[in-house]
Parts: structure tokens; sequence; C-alpha cells
């Protein structure tokens, strides 16, 4: 899960289990609201992967991993941006 | 068309409960992921960027008036209104919840469908020409055969973990819409004095590793076809990487063992299982016949209605194909309107049009590999009022085999896998050439867009490729040029370094005016004017002067 980071900042996500919808880890738990994401340090990147695996084995969530942030806070990739906007086209 | 016998209905009853208990005991911890997702994907159902993805399996891209309008339901009730039709004749909904999965399944089951080995390393949906049973030069429909290969591969206990997912498509043509060269198994109907047989062609495939099918039978008599796709099978999973994914298809088995090698092993299979009583009897291939019978009685001298409407004329030369029955034809619905998502129907788009096919087409609709639908049994006299019907719900786009009929996959914006976004990109493409007259010029092309290499929208074959890449976190596209999937099936070429979302439309204007100045003729189109001058060419009028990469 924290194989080949880039940056000192990040975000823990998953999917809801039940839902499939995307969440960030929060102070108060898993919340689909980015605004309340918990800004994660690399240093922390240890003990927040295995929040992240805990949680995965109560049934909350399923498949977490880290958004990467750049220097300014802001999700670094497309893949992790869209993820978060939703799909870039009309329907 | 195919009709569930007891038995059928039964296993896709006991498979619905099954997962559905299988669904309750992953949610109470019963089952952690890595037990469960092996489960759920050999039921179709993904976890994708956003949320799941369910793909619900349309056997050789055939579908009732029913199941069309249970597809519709489903989409509104348990979805966000609209599905998704794949290059394999599938569907797909990207927004279930796993909760609402069992539903589905049961909804399904209900119109004889269902999502089984629509996944995992199996045997997939089988898919075949969208024309089947209705095309004239047709040697024999090939709709029987997928069904008696459906049957045989559905829940084949050998072959139910292969190394990698396999696919199978068949044709009755010598012209090939199924795109047979360029799957595990393509199987082509041909003659041989009386008798009809097959033409059996193995490890052909897309992918990062893209490969053209090798002819290993020349004709294979029918009566065998189960033993020999047993003894390929059988010699791709005891032969076939399971230590490397991208090594692990059958193409990458032929390639290394050579065509000669390969077909030798299979006959020494072949030999051996020609005791196994899997032998395909007459009444049985009768039997399986009797469902895809044509629904009309006789033929008409109905005729093509002339109306004064041009947009009425330019639908009619192109998207109408005649039919074998006289004063009959299949109508080609585009799923390719100007701006659009290729491939996607809304609800109402599905309902509406399953109603259409019940009152204009016998109720049959099918699906193409090229992410089209098709009414096929239409008479020629109603072709207006049915034109009427279906510009009503936007499905009256004239651009068959036209540029902005393109094939994509969802890309970036649905899929985990891919590395760039496609459907944004087909978009463009498609409001940037949609003036008819423009089309119409250029002609026949087909462009074909992938969101990464895994080549769902099978850039591989398209006459112009995209291929999105990720280069540092920036999307770009590289073009291939001179691909084709038809009976004469090519895998394009790189043209050069790729180009950046806001040039791409650049770039393919140039590809484009290379192919107009160097044509013979209008009748000359884009593949052959590149099979003719090659690819320098285009590399010339496309790099040089050109300061963008």
């Amino acid at each position: 899960m924290a194989k080949k980071l880039r940056g000192n900042f990040f975000f823990l996500t998953a999917n809801n289990l039940r839902t499939g919808q995307v969440v960030y880890y929060t102070k108060t738990g898993w919340s689909s609201e980015i605004k309340k994401a918990l800004k994660i340090k690399r240093d922390e990147i240890e003990l927040y992967q295995s929040i992240g695996e805990r949680f995965e084995k109560k049934c909350v969530i399923i498949s977490p991993f880290f958004v990467e942030l750049n220097d300014s806070g802001k999700i670094r990739t497309t893949r992790d941006l869209i993820r978060l906007t939703g799909i870039t086209f009309k329907l | 068309m195919y009709k569930y016998s007891k038995f059928d209905k039964q296993i896709i009853k006991n498979r619905t409960i099954q997962f559905e208990e299988q669904v309750e005991r992953r949610l109470k911890g019963r089952l952690t992921e890595d037990e469960f997702k092996p489960l759920r994907l050999m039921n179709g159902l993904y976890l994708q960027l956003h949320a799941y993805m369910l793909r619900v399996a349309i056997p050789y891209g055939e579908l009732s008036h029913k199941q069309l309008s249970k597809l519709a339901d489903i989409s509104d009730k348990y979805d966000k209104g609209y599905g998704h039709f794949t290059t394999r004749q599938n569907i797909q909904f990207n927004w279930p919840k796993l909760t609402d999965v069992p539903k589905i399944l049961s909804e399904l089951a209900s119109v004889e469908m269902h999502a089984i080995q629509t996944s995992g390393n199996c045997i997939r949906n089988i898919s075949s020409d969208h024309l089947a049973g209705i095309s004239k030069e047709e040697i024999e429909d090939p709709r029987p055969w997928c069904e008696i290969i459906r049957k045989w591969s559905t829940f084949h206990p050998e072959f139910s973990f292969l190394p990698r997912k396999f696919k199978i498509a068949v044709t009755g043509c010598k012209k090939d819409r199924a795109a047979i060269m360029v799957h595990d198994i393509g199987l082509r109907l041909k003659k041989k004095g009386r008798e009809i047989g097959f033409e059996v062609y193995v490890g052909g495939g897309q992918g990062r590793s893209p490969f053209i099918g090798k002819k290993i039978n020349n004709f294979l008599s029918k009566k065998f076809l189960l033993n020999y796709l047993e003894a390929i099978l059988k010699t791709y999973n005891q032969l076939g990487r399971r230590d490397n994914i991208y090594k692990a298809r059958i193409k990458i088995l032929v390639n290394e063992l050579g065509e000669k090698k390969f077909k030798d092993l299979v006959n020494e299979n072949f030999k051996k299982l020609s005791k196994k009583n899997m032998l395909i009897m007459n009444d049985q291939i009768k039997k399986n016949f009797s469902f895809f019978k044509l629904p009309m009685k006789k033929s008409l001298s109905s005729k093509i209605p002339k109306i004064n409407d041009y947009e009425y004329k330019k639908w009619i030369s192109q998207n109408i194909v005649k039919h074998k029955v006289n004063g009959y034809s299949a109508v080609l619905i585009s799923l390719k309107s100007y701006g659009k998502p290729p491939g996607d129907a809304s609800s109402h788009q599905m309902r509406e049009l399953a109603k259409i096919s019940k009152k204009y087409s016998f109720g049959e609709i099918r699906v193409t590999h090229e992410q089209n639908l098709v009414l096929p049994h239409i008479k020629n006299a109603r072709l207006y009022n049915l034109w009427l019907e279906l510009k009503k719900i936007g499905l009256s786009t004239a651009n068959i085999n036209l540029l902005t009929d393109t094939i994509c996959c969802p890309g970036l914006d649905y899929c985990a896998l891919a590395t760039a976004r496609s459907i944004p990109i087909s978009q463009k493409i498609s409001e940037h050439f949609k003036k008819f007259s423009k089309q119409i010029e250029i002609g026949k092309i087909k462009i074909k867009i992938s969101g990464c290499i895994n080549a769902c929208g099978h850039h591989h074959v398209g006459n112009i490729g995209i291929l999105g890449l990720d280069k540092n976190g920036e999307e770009s596209y590289q073009i291939t040029l001179g691909g084709s999937a038809d009976e004469n099936a090519t895998i394009g070429q790189i043209v050069g370094p790729s180009f950046s979302e806001n040039n791409l439309i650049g770039a393919l204007e140039k590809i484009l005016g290379t192919y107009l100045k160097k044509r013979y003729s209008k009748n000359e189109d884009f593949l052959a004017t590149f099979r003719r001058i090659g690819i320098d060419e285009f590399k010339k009028e496309l790099y040089d002067n050109n300061t963008e990469k």
C-alpha cells in the first residue's frame, strides 16, 4: 500500500465496502468529504497503513491506499483527482 | 433466440442464491477480501475507480426486448440511469452497491440473463457477428455454435482457473465483423465440398503484446468442435505461464512455442480426447438451430420509403444493411451521438428501444463489438417511421463506419487500470469532426481509443488507434496507424512520439489531410491508402515542422 510514494503528505483513502463509495480517513473515521480528510506525514505512513488494514478487516472499507499530495497540499495525480471529483465529461 | 431450459434456469437461480450468501459472508467478515475477490469476479463484479462495476453477459450480443427493458429498470433502480455497452458485446453498470448486486442478479435471472464468467481467468462471453443469421454471404449462422460453446464453457471445472482470461469469437462469414483474429480462439465457418466446418485461429489478442491469431486448423469437422476446443484449452492450461501475468495469455504461449509446435501439442491432446464422449450429434445441432430461426415467414416486396428529408437520407445511406430476406433491412443504431460517451445508453433510451424493437423488429436487438446496437429485422416500408421514433430518443445518428463512430474504453474516468482518459478524447473528436459532409469526404474509417495498454478500446486494430499514456503524471496520446480487425486483420504501427490532449486533434487533422492528399480516388479508403503508401508519408507530414510532441 505504501510502496513508491512520492511527496511528504498524503491522504488515506479507500472504498466503502457496502456501497463502493470513495471515502477518506478523517479524525472521526471515514468520510466521503475530502475537506475532512486527515493530512498524513511521511513518517506516519506505517501507522495509518495499519489503521487502513484494521478497518478493512472490520469490513468497513476495501482497498485502502495513500493519495499523494504536492507541496501545496493538493492532490498530485489525475487519477486521484478524478476519483475525488468524478467523471470529467458530460453524460 | 435461445430460450433457457429448466436446467439453465436452475443453475442461474442456484448461482444467484450462492452469491447472495457469499456477499452476506463477506459483509459479516467471514470471508476476507482476498477470499471474496475471485468469487465476485466470477460474477462479473469489479471494484473500479469510484465504485463497484457489474458486467452483465449478453451472449453473442443478442438481447430480447424484455431483457433490454430489464437492463433499463436495473440501471434506474440500482445504478445512475445508464449502461455502457462494451467492445465484447456486454453491458456494464458503473455504480452498483455491493449490497444490491444479489438483487440485480436475481432480476437478471428473471429474464434469462446473468453476469457469470464476465470476469476472472475463465472462458468469457462468446462473441459473434452482429449480422449473424441475416447476412446474405454467410456460410451458416454462427449463433447456434456460440450457444453450444457457451454451454460447454459455463462452469467447466477444468477451465475455471486458467492462467488468464480466455476469449472466443465465432463468425459465419468470410467478411469478419467479429474480430476473430484478435481473440484467443477465433472460429470461422467454412465450406469444404458440401461439408461445413470450422477454420480455427489461436493466439490472437491485443493488450501489451498484440498478436494476430495463427491458423492451426484449416477445416475442423463440426462434430469435433468441442473435442478440439478442449484440446486447445488443455494445452494452454498445462503450459500457459502462471508466474507472470503479462505473459500468461495463450498468445504468448503460441508465440513462444511457435505455430507448428503448438499445433502438434493440440493434435496430441485432440487424439487423447477422441475417446471422450463430446461429439456433437446431428440432433443436438438441429435442436440448437431451432432457437435461431428467422422470425419472418416470407420475403416481401417492401421498399425503402423515399422521403425528402436530408437527415433521413443520411441515416438511410449510413445505418441500413441489406437483409438476406427480401423486403427487410437490418438497422444499425449508433451509440455515438455527437459529444456523447461511445457505447452509453440511458435507461430511457433502452426502455424506448425495447418497445421499438417489439413494434418493428420481432423484439430482437443485437449489440455490436463496435459499441452500437442493431435492430435486425425491419420491414423496408417501415424504415421512415422507425427513423422518426429513433430520432425522438436521440438514437438516429447517421455515422456508422464514419470517423465519429469511434470505439472507446471507459478509460481513466472509470477504470482502475487506465493511465489516461479516453471518453473525453472521443467526445472531442466527435465534436470536431461532426460535419457530415466532412465525414463523407473522409469515408470509411475506424478510430479506436484505449485508456491504457490493456487495449479494451481495441486501439491496436484501429485504422487510427489512440492509446492514452501517463507521462510523469501528464496524459499523452500515442497514435498508431494501419490497424484492422477484419478478415485481413493487422496490428497498427506506432507513428511516432505521442501528443498532448490539446494537440491531438491537430495531429488527426494532419493524418487525415495526408490521406486525402495521397488517396487515388474517393473509392480508396484510409486503410487501403495506408497500405499502399506506408507509414513514412504520414510521419513526414505529421512531424516535419511540428514543434509539439
